[in-house]
């Protein structure tokens, strides 16, 4: 609301950063593992006076000079000119937080940059001594810019006690921070003993190929084997929203959490049948290239599931992902959004404007994560299943009901608006209020607040020529129809319903099954029946029904019905209508 | 619409603004001379092959193996004044930074592009012959055309009137190319990076090529014309640059404010002091005249930045919440830093001359 968007509607700016980051990522942690990965090798090679080994890290190290430095550098640039177009409010929050941290890393990329210059270019100029002071200066630089970076990353999913304090270290010696940092360190010695196997394969040599291949896969078991703990210490470090969305409850870490399970699978398997087997066989590439790949999933999968932990946030507790600050919530629900954002065109909601500010509050609320008509959690799709009415009633309790989701903030005439642009603006529905001539809540609703002085039977005949729109128009000046009585004050969404129940009364044609309004206000903004269907057509209503009672037991992201017992018989009349009848 | 209604609200400091203005505005002019001397480099790099002489080839060699340190050292110098930029002036950057997403996340790949080729381009120097000559040239312009990208970020943000466009075009395609200042303004840069890549030519070949007494004479010659030329040239595009900007930001410079009048005098003095130094070929002296010369247009910049953000923008009344640990953190690191540099660097003396 600060900032403009970028608005390219097909291609989100999740799936750009994602991009980038996941190709960062694998380079700039290779780059750390692989600073300790030639030392190592090259200590190895003159301690045994092996000048194959020699040559293979001096090659080693040319094509780590072209990779990192260049490629390495640049994506890191990268992210920060993505982040900085895709979350600016979020970056400049980091920033201005982490500004000396950031500047420290500079230091380090500045050494790691001269290290690995003389590294390489006095490789057999210098005497070995000095050179592998060089070469473990460039770790410990290379390692020391993880160490930053990796504090600063983990703020973002546990900020601490930096939430009550702002003091820079609670930021950056945050709860996860330690055993990311292990998690981190052991990924990146895995992915360098991975590389190694890879390059190992091209010796000419017999004898050194041999012993790079064992070499470099020991290297690799081993710091699989210790990344297994460390991530789990990360995981037990989360708060227990974020430890319940990594255990299931969200549908992005479920599909990770398979990659990487596969991934550690294959990458153990392999590794270790070519240690344990004749080395002569891990000649053969396609094991070394299962062996990248499947080392890239673990690693890709640990970074989606951190990226996805922390949802709703950029920032955990602090930032929504559309850069909302949830201290600032509540105050903007009161006053309105569109009034505090910058970047609108629609300062407040007329009849006018209503989609166009739809439009505008689509752009700076929910842009942030959906495209419009794009391959990447598509608004158009998300939403083809929903009403206008359905649409309000989720939009008024998104977060509650699937906690990954940030919370629409603005007031009630925004939220129409919202509602309006998502269902009438994308999906060309009809923008007449489907709770409305919901039979049961209306009635429900008029027998709380009106049955006490009006009888339906005496009201029926008063509002036969009514429509719809002059019975939901009176509600809002009761008082003017007769001063004696009180006005309505109840959410738009009451009135609706009730002036469709009125105006049901006499056009029965038009209630709709209570069960249907139950489906689209409560199961369609996720579960279309087409989607359904093959899925409960062979379930008897029994089970239907007794899954209504514990969906979470069904699928840990699906939170539990809330609704009344007549309400879950309703439900489970309606659905096994739709899927073709009792069984 | 008033644009100052666009502008976003700035987030609180972590320390006073001026540490950040003295990083700023130490770290920006080594970043320029890291970029100065590799658009210098790669220019001279080229020019070699239109001179048929072996001391010339054997010039063009040298440059080529020096191109690809020169680039490293230009991103990483680079990264320290843009996050100090982010610090003060991120609300606006990022602002302009949106309206023109699609040409900023240009800037990697094109990046990516000239560093690989300034590598392909040492590491197969012989192998390429004649058609190095393209090589180089497109490097030099692919780095040109990164200049020219920042020179728009660089002059759309400190411009919020340009930004009301984002509501008709918000896909990340503008640029600020109506800006009168704009062409000005990056030809002045251009001009002063090639002049003064042309001077580390000319210092470069008289020190670490020495060995080679024709190749270093050439060297020096080629760096030291190039500097003067242009710098000749820059009297007249820095001119340009001076006229196009707005009444009340030039008028800073004419007197209205005796500061940056001063800076204005200061460095005309040092222009013409360089130009002398540079037409007698001295290579020392100029170089003593252009690196306070640096600093002096360095900040003659930031006032011409404070002069169009004055209606919008004041970084002094950007609220700070101090602490001073990461602050003296950054320090100690950054001291750590160098005195670890110097030490690799003094261990090259001890390298074998042939491997």
């Amino acid at each position: 609301m600060n900032y403009p968007i970028w608005y390219v509607p097909t291609f989100g700016g999740g799936l750009l950063i994602a991009l980038v980051a996941i190709v960062h990522v694998f380079v700039s942690h290779f780059a750390v593992g692989g600073g300790l990965y030639l030392v190592m090798a090259e200590r190895k090679a003159l301690h045994e006076q092996n000048s194959s080994i020699l040559d293979f890290v001096k090659k080693h190290t040319k094509f780590f000079l072209l990779l990192t430095m260049v490629f390495g550098g640049l994506t890191g640039v990268a992210i920060w000119f993505v982040i900085s177009l895709i979350h600016p409010a979020a970056t400049s929050l980091l920033i201005h937080t982490f500004v000396f941290g950031w500047a420290a890393e500079w230091v380090f990329f500045l050494v790691e940059i001269v290290a690995l210059f003389i590294y390489f270019y006095t490789f057999g100029r210098m005497d070995d001594r000095t050179h592998q002071t060089i070469g473990w200066i460039y770790f410990g630089a290379a390692w020391m810019s993880l160490f930053l970076i990796n504090g600063i990353i983990d703020f973002m999913l546990t900020p601490g006690s930096w939430l009550t304090n702002h003091d820079f270290w609670s930021g950056f010696f945050n709860p996860t921070f330690w055993p990311s940092l292990f998690f981190r360190s052991f990924m990146s010695f895995m992915l360098a003993g991975c590389y190694g196997f890879l390059t190992a394969t091209f010796l000419d040599d017999e004898q050194a190929r041999h012993k790079m291949i064992r070499y470099s896969g020991r290297w690799a078991l081993v710091s699989l084997v210790l990344s297994v703990p460390a991530g789990w210490w990360y995981i037990s470090a989360l708060p227990d929203k974020a430890r319940s969305l990594v255990g299931g409850a969200s549908p992005t870490i479920a599909r990770a959490a398979t990659v990487a399970a596969f991934s550690l699978a294959a990458l153990a398997a392999v590794v270790i049948t070519m240690i344990l087997l004749n080395p002569k066989k891990a000649r053969t590439r396609v094991l070394t290239v299962i062996v990248m790949i499947a080392a890239m999933g673990y690693m890709g999968a640990f970074e989606w599931t951190r990226e996805a932990a922390r949802r709703p946030y950029v920032i955990n507790e602090v930032m929504y992902s559309n850069g909302i600050l949830q201290k600032d919530v509540e105050r903007i629900n009161q006053e309105g959004f569109l009034k505090n954002a910058k970047w609108v065109q629609n300062k407040e909601v007329t009849q006018v404007n209503q989609l166009e500010a739809g439009r505008e509050l689509f752009l700076h609320q929910c842009f942030a994560c959906h495209t419009v008509g794009g391959f990447n959690n598509d608004i158009v799709v998300r939403t083809k299943n929903m009403s206008y009415g359905a649409m309000q009633k989720y939009l008024a309790t998104i977060h509650e009901k699937r906690y990954f989701m940030p919370p629409f903030v603005g007031n009630e005439a925004e939220m129409k608006a919202l509602a309006a642009y998502l269902t009438a603006g994308l999906n060309k529905k009809p923008l007449t209020d489907d709770a409305a001539t919901a039979g049961d809540r209306g009635k429900k609703l008029f027998e709380d607040n009106c049955a006490a002085c009006h009888g339906v039977e005496v009201l029926k005949p008063e509002v036969a020529d009514w429509s719809k729109e002059k019975i939901r128009t009176a509600l809002d000046k009761l008082p003017t129809l007769n001063p004696a009585m009180p006005d309505y004050n109840a959410p738009a969404a009451d009135k609706d319903a009730i002036a469709g129940y009125l105006h049901s009364l006499n056009n029965p044609g038009t209630a709709k099954e209570p069960g249907a309004t139950l489906f689209e206000d409560n199961c369609a903004p996720c579960h279309g029946f087409d989607v359904l269907r093959p899925k409960v057509s062979s379930w008897s209503k029994t089970k239907i029904r007794t899954a209504l009672d514990k969906l979470s037991a069904l699928n840990p992201a699906m939170p539990d019905y809330t609704g009344s017992a007549t309400e879950k018989d309703a439900l489970a009349d309606y659905m096994v209508k739709q899927a073709g009848g009792e069984k | 619409m008033n644009p100052a209604s666009l502008i976003p609200t700035a987030d609180t400091l972590a320390a006073h603004w001026g540490w950040f203005q003295f990083l700023l505005m130490l770290t920006f002019p080594l970043h320029l001379f890291a970029m100065n001397a590799m658009l210098g480099t790669a220019l001279t790099s080229f020019l070699c092959y239109l001179r048929p002489d072996r001391s010339c080839h054997d010039l063009s060699h040298e440059l080529a193996k020096a191109l690809p340190f020169l680039v490293a050292f230009t991103v990483n110098l680079g990264v320290a004044p843009l996050l100090f930029v982010n610090v003060l002036y991120g609300h606006l950057l990022y602002s302009s930074t949106v309206l023109m997403g699609l040409f900023w996340l240009a800037v990697i790949p094109i990046l990516i592009t000239a560093y690989y080729l300034a590598y392909f381009y040492d590491f197969r120097f012989k192998k390429l012959g004649n058609s190095g000559m393209y090589a180089v040239l497109v490097v030099l312009l692919l780095l040109m055309t990164v200049g020219f990208i920042f020179s728009n970020n660089m002059t759309m943000m400190i411009t919020p009137a340009s930004w009301v466009r984002w509501f008709s075009t918000p896909g990340g395609t503008l640029l600020n190319l109506a800006d009168p200042t704009l062409i000005a303004r990056y030809l002045h840069m251009m001009t002063g990076s090639l002049a003064v890549g042309g001077l580390f030519v000319a210092i470069y070949s008289s020190t670490v090529l020495k060995h080679n007494i024709a190749v270093a004479e050439t060297g020096r010659k080629m760096g030291m014309q190039l500097f003067t030329w242009l710098t000749a040239l820059q009297v007249l595009v820095g001119t340009w640059f001076l006229l196009t900007l707005p009444v009340e930001v030039m008028k800073r410079f004419m007197g209205n404010d005796k500061l940056d009048t001063g800076l204005l005098a200061a460095g005309i003095l040092l222009a013409v002091g360089t130009l002398i130094a540079g037409y007698q070929r001295k290579v020392v002296a100029a170089t003593w005249l252009t690196v306070p010369l640096v600093y002096v247009m360095s900040f003659m910049r930031d006032s011409v930045r404070n002069g169009y953000l004055t209606p919008y923008f004041d970084v002094t009344k950007v609220p700070s919440s101090v602490q001073w640990s990461p602050l003296i953190f950054f320090f100690v690191t950054l001291v750590l830093g160098i005195v670890v540099i110097v030490w690799m660097l003094s261990r090259l003396k001890y390298i074998k001359k042939a491997s």
